[in-house]
């Protein structure tokens, strides 16, 4: 069977070939760190409150999937926003949390009945030792929500379950909002900025031993969408520290490490067919 | 479907669960004018803040006509049947179909001496009333009637029922349905939700609101401590609303809605259980070209039957029995009801005062 292997040989060199690029393309997105890992970068100073400080650019960002939230109101699976892109970063100070996402219509101020806002909200445990239901939290593991919308401004809430949420009357968060571009790629983005020490009852408490849990959601206004109709990511966490910080740097170990192995099945591979060839 | 609280002659008064008693108003259409006294009492009481101009917790429409807002009965809402398991889906009306306050050329006329007529500057396409008097039918059989309409604080409220955050609530006391302005996130699911879109929302405040049965009244709560009915009851020039309690047996409402049966619901099929209720109204006969009298109703019966719903027949023919009883010089104490003019009698508010 002289015509064989040559083909064999030849299926193996694609197949390598294939996995070294797969490894180096992969690895940076999928490995870099844990599934629903947001991570942040230490920064210094508070540059980062406007969101389009520079700044920004240096800080590692998560695409988070969205799905629409499990509600009873009307059309609640009907949402429209499918991914929000995340930052976050932390002075000695602040944290500060970067928001964007695509929404081609910009929903500003509902003067008229049928109008609704453009809105996003950022969800984190008030106790930050165990991860409340996702929806609104539970009556004896609450939420506290960090709500900015497009008409109203910032709140911050509480809930203990869905139809619960109240606001806080003093907000410990700010936040500042742009919209840019036109189209399908018209942008919102929000950043929200609180003080890592905020006292009072049913707030988080941003300064935790261990990873923090959070979760976003998007309104679309001109969707109707509001309440219960909105697109709602999964729980998520903000590593205890920025541990994964500079995952470029880290991708590339793992790109380098990947394409080593490969090459170490190669030549082996290689090896034995060639070692098979000379046998026979 | 079958609403089997009604085709039994034995009184059975539904109240809503957890709900001690339910206050009522039963208004007799054959008595109102159109005047409007009603919607400006109202007005000038509750909603003449900002991001309520256009509110009109009691309006007067012309019926038949497309009524406030434009086109309400077909805007959805309500259940979808007695059971009261699913809601019917409804839309939030849109701006245009309230109307907008209008401006008036007033400084013009007032100040810069302008002999115009009197009115609105732009705009004024549509509005509350825009189809007064209009009616229906050919000379000389053309027919209409008002309809005074306020939230109807419904035994099976659907507008509490839309609402994802309990903003809206029956009151345990007197069955009266409140928006918590502390809990209202402006979602406006409840605007969707009343078929008889009765519950505004406030693009000022950004909060819903609705009539509130002049609840500061009716407790008591004026200068002088009095009880006083809802105050569009009270201002009325032919007085044709009576105020209560649907559970008292003793009063004027009870009897007209539950003992003979006269009092009907406006829509019975949005099944809300309404505990407004009215006496419908009653036309003379048709004529002819040279005015002929014809045994045929002005009013179609059947509209009538699509407004009040299966029990138009019999109200109506109770009504004309004791007529004729009276006119045959008979006694009927329906007919005294339907002409009390002692406001003791119309307003039984303290009846459930526990003191
Ligand atoms: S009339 Fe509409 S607003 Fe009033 S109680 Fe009924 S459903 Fe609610
Ligand atoms: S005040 Fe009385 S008569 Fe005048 S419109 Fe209102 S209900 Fe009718």
């Amino acid at each position: 069977m002289g015509e064989g292997r040559p083909s064999r040989v030849t299926v193996s060199v694609v197949c390598i070939a294939a996995l070294v690029v797969l490894t180096s393309v992969a690895t940076p997105f999928a490995s870099a760190r844990p599934a629903h890992e947001i991570p942040f970068s230490e920064v210094q100073g508070s540059g980062l409150a406007s969101p389009t400080a520079d700044g920004w650019d240096g800080v590692p960002s998560s695409d988070v999937a969205l799905g629409s939230a499990p509600s009873s109101v009307p059309n609640a699976d009907d949402t429209t926003v499918e991914t929000v892109h995340v930052q976050a970063a932390r002075s000695d100070e602040r944290l500060f949390v970067r928001l964007q996402w695509h929404d081609a219509t910009r929903d500003v101020g509902a003067d008229s009945m049928r109008r609704f806002n453009d809105a996003v909200a950022v969800q984190f445990p008030v106790n930050t030792s165990a991860r409340p239901p996702i929806a609104m939290g539970g009556q004896r593991n609450m939420v506290n929500v960090w709500y900015w919308s497009s008409d109203t401004g910032t709140q911050e809430l509480l809930a203990g379950g869905p139809g619960s949420t109240t606001a806080f009357p003093d907000p410990a968060v700010s936040a500042n909002a742009t919209y840019h571009g036109s189209g399908a790629n018209a942008t919102w983005t929000v950043v929200y900025v609180r003080d890592l020490e905020a006292a009072g009852e049913n707030r988080t408490t941003l300064e935790t031993e261990g990873d923090l849990d959070v979760a976003f959601a998007v309104w679309n206004g001109s969707n109707a969408e509001r309440a219960g109709q909105k697109s709602v990511s999964e729980w998520h966490y903000f590593p205890s520290e920025s541990r994964s910080a500079g995952p470029p740097f880290e991708a590339l170990l793992w790109s380098v490490a990947g394409v080593a192995v490969v090459a170490v099945v190669a030549v082996t591979a290689f090896g034995v067919a060639r070692a098979r060839g000379g046998m026979q | 479907m079958s609403t089997d609280q009604q085709d039994d002659s034995d009184t059975q008064i539904d109240v809503a669960e957890g709900i001690d008693h339910q206050v009522a108003m039963v208004m007799d259409l054959n008595k109102c004018i159109g005047c409007q006294t009603c919607t400006i009492a109202c007005k000038t009481l509750w909603t003449e803040d900002g991001g309520s101009e256009y509110m009109y917790w009691n309006n007067v429409e012309t019926k038949p006509g497309a009524g406030y807002p434009r086109g309400w009965e077909d805007s959805g809402g309500g259940w979808q049947s007695g059971e009261h398991s699913e809601r019917q889906p409804g839309e939030i009306p849109d701006q245009e179909d309230y109307g907008r306050a209008w401006e008036f050329n007033h400084s013009e006329i007032m100040y810069e001496g302008s002999d115009e007529p009197l009115r609105p500057r732009e705009g004024a396409e549509w509005g509350p009333n825009w189809d007064e008097d209009e009616g229906a039918g050919e000379y000389p059989n053309s027919y209409y009637f008002y309809l005074p309409r306020i939230c109807n604080h419904c035994t099976h409220p659907s507008c509490v029922e839309a609402c994802p955050r309990s903003a809206l609530y029956k009151r345990e006391e007197d069955g009266i349905v409140l928006v918590d302005q502390e809990r209202c996130r402006g979602y406006r699911y409840c605007v969707e939700g009343c078929p008889y879109k009765k519950v505004y929302y406030n693009t000022v405040s950004k909060k819903s609101e609705k009539c509130i049965f002049c609840y500061p009244r009716i407790e008591g709560e004026g200068p002088d401590g009095q009880t006083y009915a809802p105050a569009c009851a009270e201002e009325c020039p032919p007085q044709l609303r009576l105020v209560g309690f649907l559970d008292d047996e003793q009063g004027p409402i009870y009897k007209l809605v539950e003992e003979y049966e006269v009092a009907l619901p406006l829509h019975p099929e949005f099944q809300t259980q309404p505990n407004v209720y009215y006496i419908p109204p009653f036309a003379p006969p048709q004529h002819t070209e040279d005015g002929e009298t014809v045994d045929v109703d002005r009013i179609p019966r059947q509209y009538l039957e699509q407004l009040f719903g299966e029990g138009i027949d019999q109200a109506l023919d109770t009504i004309e029995r004791h007529r004729q009883r009276i006119e045959r010089g008979g006694e009927s104490e329906l007919m005294e009801i339907l002409q009390d003019k002692n406001p003791a009698k119309q307003y039984r508010l303290e009846v459930f005062d526990d003191g």
